[in-house]
């Protein structure tokens, strides 16, 4: 029998490994639950089986309720479409959407309770965007059949009040995705103004110029020769016409090319760097909790030519449209961007509020004066070559830009900037996928966006 | 619903599962207080030197090499020359082919004879006399016994109250989970309160028994698997409740069965025979289900032979000291396994091959002690496994997805992860009994149950469950020098090892930790043949509690 007692010990094997494998499940379920539970495919969201909070509009327009067990979003087809990439679906299959990062406080959901507690010790909260949703439900059928983003923000107060992505589609009415053969839905899951990143164009030289404006001494006086084409180290960079001898604020205003790629070219590789990335370039930006798809401004490897053509928002350049509207903010805030957010208050109970969001600045991204001059220089642009009868009533400073994305396809269509008044501080950014010029495209839809925000602030 | 009443049922869901760990606590503790202390029975005087060997087991071998319980020096003493051994009607001596031969007062025995205090056993030239062991009271040897084994455990009928009381609760809530009220919860609560407790009288005034810890841990597992399955308004609920009807009768019978090793050994033959026959005709008559061949229908009923033939083969596999000691190797139950784990094969049963090839190692090494062996059959095994993948490509699949569920969510992975979303949707404490949405998954009762314990009874129940288990394995093993014969430690070893080899491949298939396979969960799971064949198995962890037979009230 003490044979059989040691050799019983065989069995600690299988008891053990049990138990380790055990220990495992139970770390991994500590580590992933919140993400196992927020999967589409659970019934008790998507169905409403369990009891979830409302999301609101800033005006109080329901915009996503659970009703009768089932989730049920707003009544207007056209706010729904708008909506879709801030609200989310009911398959939580928009990851940045309040629906997917909020369902704590939607749901109640939490490790320890799971979706199970009783309605009556549900902790969960109604949310209130800061979002109107009539704004967006325009703005979105402005961009008639194109892709693309429009986004518009308080300056001072960080409320995003209008954040569309296209393609978009009814929660009520979803595409067959697999049947999408001309990529009508490609990317529709992906809110392009948090998690895309597009060639700037023009719209970078706003950039460009306070990075000149803080490092070039006489910048403001300094003339530059333009002649259509301007051959760096054995390589062209062309210019849209010949705008002959001209001054930096006058490049802005023409967006003339070989100004600011010879800028570039005078600061060299390391200042253009160090300028740009003071700006958010090449890190991780969060905002209101989601990381923003990253910004790039790349030199190594860059040639003359290279190093020009990045100064005028091509070569490797890539922006961030959300990013974009806060370098926006910064140059009409003295330089400090206040971080955009969209969830205005979380309410409990009887509308008592639990949560309300506040004014957060961002870290500096260039100098208060250097901010000053920029604005000015983009009212000028505004006034003298894109007219303010397009923002009617207001003192925009605004830039368009077109990126040009190579592989014969159309470039992306810029419109960017902001509100000069402190009374209306509005900033927006406005991009139209392969459209064509910034001006003719996205020009009116930031038109639009504009007025109907104007009409209601 | 009334706010506060589904705030009075919240907070029973709560407290189950702490209910549950004080249920658990106090089944093994009765358990352990019920052990004897580790003194000798008798013992034994060696003439020559005077010195006393204290015979410490039921089973003692006796021999040359050292790691005989009882330990002889002396050229004519074979390495392993008899055994002693406690029976019924006294201590007996059985010469295992020895050399020498052994002499009881002298007098050569032929095979075994029963040796009475004072009677003069000679070992290869060296003489023993059998001495009671010297104490205070000189009590006759029977009386002793059962002041060594204690009677101070908690008592057995308060146990299986417990339980009685954690159904209760558990039905109650499930009951007014849905909207409607849902009665079946009910009547399964009833029926398991009505096995449970007549399986309790007839163990404790049939059979006179004192223990009753590992009935009534079977007792609350099987009612987990039934108020779940039947809250779920699975039609098969009642089948469940017969099963376990049956599978407590089979327990009963083993116990009864198993009584006296030595006729349970002459059965062996019978019972192989028996098992291999059941394979035979599974090959034959049986139906394909779900990608495996292994059901047969019986006037009505389908039957999961290979279930059946897991108790056979821990019964075939299990063996007295005496007869290990005689017959050395192990030919006969390599062919036997090997016969099972082919049949298995054929009938595409990779879940139930695999838990039969660990039931198999863990015998041989319990029978034959050689790390060389089982490596030797693990090697084997590892080729024989790469073959099988080599000729049945969907087998591959399986272990494609593995790991990579959440890419795979609408085909390969669908049930694992249906599994993990709602085990998370269920936090700590569940949503509550019958609210679950994973019932709605095909498989939910059989191989997902864990997911569904984890989402309508929380994770910390869905733990204590599967940890009671485990608990059953370190009882076995813990149980195993204490057992009346070593026939009854390898098996109760052998099947508290299936048992949770088996739930291992369904927690963690499931869970993603490891393959998905389709093996039950013992006890909850649902499906007739694996609730009898489980309580089968426990028929032998009991059977190796000294207390089942040595005791009586």
């Amino acid at each position: 029998m003490k044979n059989t007692r040691n050799r019983s010990l065989f069995i600690y094997f299988i008891l053990f490994g049990f138990i380790a494998g055990l220990v495992y499940f139970i770390y991994e379920f500590i580590v992933d639950a919140h993400y196992w539970a927020m999967q589409p495919i659970n019934r008790h969201l998507s169905e409403g089986v369990s009891d979830g909070g409302k999301i609101l509009d800033r005006n109080g327009v329901v915009l996503s309720e659970t009703k009768d067990g089932k989730r049920k979003y707003a009544d207007d087809a056209d706010v729904r479409r708008a909506m879709l990439h801030v609200v989310g679906d009911g398959c939580v299959l928009i990851p940045t959407s309040v629906q997917s990062r909020y369902t704590q406080e939607l749901f109640g959901y939490n490790i320890v309770t799971g979706l199970g507690a009783p309605k009556t010790l549900n902790t969960n909260k109604d949310i209130e965007l800061t979002l109107e949703s009539k704004i967006c439900s325009t703005v979105c059928k402005a961009f008639k059949k194109e892709k693309g983003t429009a986004i518009a923000y308080n300056y001072v107060t960080g409320e995003i009040i209008c954040m569309v992505s296209l393609p978009t589609y009814d929660v009520y009415n979803k595409p067959d995705l697999s049947k999408d053969s001309n990529g009508e839905y490609e990317g529709v899951y992906i809110n392009r103004a948090l998690s895309s990143s597009f060639v700037p164009g023009s719209i970078f030289k706003v950039i460009t110029a306070a990075v000149a404006l803080d490092c070039i001494k006489d910048v403001e006086s300094k003339t530059y020769k333009c002649e259509r084409l301007k051959i760096y180290d054995g390589e062209k960079v062309t210019c849209m016409s010949s705008h002959g001898k001209i001054g930096i604020q006058m490049g802005l205003c023409k967006s003339c090319d070989i100004v600011f790629g010879d800028i570039a070219v005078d600061l060299g590789r390391d200042v253009m760097q160090r300028g740009v990335e003071k700006f958010g370039f090449n890190k991780p930006i969060n905002v209101d909790g989601i990381t923003l798809a990253e910004s790039k401004y790349d030199l190594t490897d860059a040639s003359e030519a290279d190093l020009a053509w990045s100064g005028i928002g091509q070569y490797k350049d890539l922006v961030n449209p959300m990013h974009m509207l806060m370098i926006m903010g910064a140059f009409a805030n003295g330089g400090i961007p206040i971080q955009p957010h969209v969830v205005g208050k979380m309410l409990m109970g009887d509308n008592i509020p639990v949560f309300i969001s506040s004014a957060l600045p961002y870290s500096r991204m260039t100098d208060g004066k250097i901010a000053d001059k920029v604005k000015s220089m983009m009212r000028y642009t505004m006034k003298n070559q894109y007219g303010d009868s397009m923002f009617p009533g207001m003192k925009i400073c605004a830039k368009t830009g077109t990126g040009e994305v190579g592989n014969g396809e159309k470039p992306q269509g810029w419109m960017v900037g902001f509100s000069e008044d402190k009374n209306f501080p509005v900033a927006f950014v406005v991009i139209v996928e392969n459209s064509g010029f910034g001006i003719k495209t996205a020009g009116p839809i930031a038109s639009i966006m504009m007025k109907e925000i104007r009409k209601s602030y | 619903m009334n706010a506060l009443f589904s705030i009075l049922l919240y907070t029973i869901q709560i407290t189950l599962p702490f209910f549950m760990i004080i249920i658990i606590y106090n089944c093994f503790k009765s358990l352990r207080m019920g052990k004897r202390g580790r003194e000798p029975f008798i013992e034994l005087l060696n003439k020559s030197t005077g010195e006393k060997i204290p015979v410490m087991y039921w089973e003692n071998s006796i021999g040359r090499s050292k790691s005989s319980d009882i330990f002889l020096e002396g050229m004519t003493v074979s390495r392993d020359h008899a055994v002693l051994f406690r029976r019924e009607e006294g201590w007996i001596i059985s010469d295992t082919n020895s050399k020498w031969g052994v002499l009881v007062n002298g007098d050569k025995i032929e095979g075994s004879k029963r040796v009475s205090i004072d009677d003069t056993i000679n070992i290869g030239g060296i003489e023993l006399v059998v001495k009671r062991v010297r104490d205070k009271n000189t009590n006759s040897g029977k009386k002793r016994k059962k002041e060594e084994i204690t009677f101070d455990t908690v008592p057995q009928g308060l146990l299986l109250f417990w339980v009685t009381v954690f159904h209760f609760l558990a039905s109650f809530t499930a009951c007014f989970h849905s909207e409607e009220l849902n009665l079946n919860p009910a009547i399964a609560f009833g029926t398991v309160t009505g096995i449970g407790w007549l399986c309790f009288l007839v163990t404790k005034y049939g059979f006179r028994r004192v223990n009753f810890e590992l009935e009534s841990l079977g007792i609350l597992l099987s009612g987990i698997g039934i108020i779940t399955i039947s809250a779920a308004d699975i039609k098969e609920t009642y089948m469940q409740m017969i099963a376990m009807g049956c599978g407590i009768v089979l327990f009963l019978v083993i116990l009864f069965f198993v009584k006296n090793p030595e006729s349970a050994m002459k059965f062996r033959p019978y019972v192989a025979g028996f098992a291999l026959l059941l394979f035979v005709v599974n090959i034959i008559f049986g139906k394909i289900k779900n990608g495996s061949q292994n059901w047969i229908s019986v006037g009505g009923l389908s039957l999961q032979p290979s279930e059946l033939v897991k108790v056979a083969f821990v019964f075939v596999g299990a063996s007295t000291l005496e007869r290990l000691q005689t017959a050395k190797n192990l030919t006969g139950f390599i062919l036997f396994s090997g016969a099972c784990m082919m049949a298995l094969f054929l009938m595409g049963d990779f879940g139930t091959a695999c838990v039969f090839f660990v039931t198999f190692l863990i015998i041989s090494f319990m029978r034959s002690g050689s790390i060389r062996t089982v490596i030797l059959i693990c090697t084997a095994a590892v080729m024989g496994g790469v073959l099988i993948l080599k000729f049945k490509p969907y087998i591959v699949s399986r272990f494609s997805v593995w790991r990579h569920v959440w890419e795979h969510v609408n085909d390969l992975g669908y049930q694992q992860t249906r599994v993990l979303t709602y085990s998370a949707s269920g936090g700590l404490f569940g949503v509550g009994i019958g609210r679950g949405c994973l019932k709605y998954v095909f498989a939910s009762g059989t191989d997902l149950i864990f997911g569904m314990l984890c989402e309508e009874w929380g994770l910390i129940l869905a733990v204590c469950s599967v940890m009671c288990v485990i608990f059953m394995g370190f009882y076995a093993r813990s149980a195993s020098t204490r057992s009346r014969s070593e026939f009854y430690s390898i098996a109760s070893c052998a099947a508290a090892g299936m048992m949770a080899f088996q739930m291992s491949l369904n927690v963690f298939g499931a869970t993603d930790i490891l393959p998905l396979t389709g093996v039950t969960l013992p006890f909850i799971s649902m499906g007739g043949s694996s609730m009898v064949c489980v309580w089968g198995l426990l028929a032998f962890i009991k059977a190796s509690d000294e207390r089942t037979y040595a005791l009586k009230r």
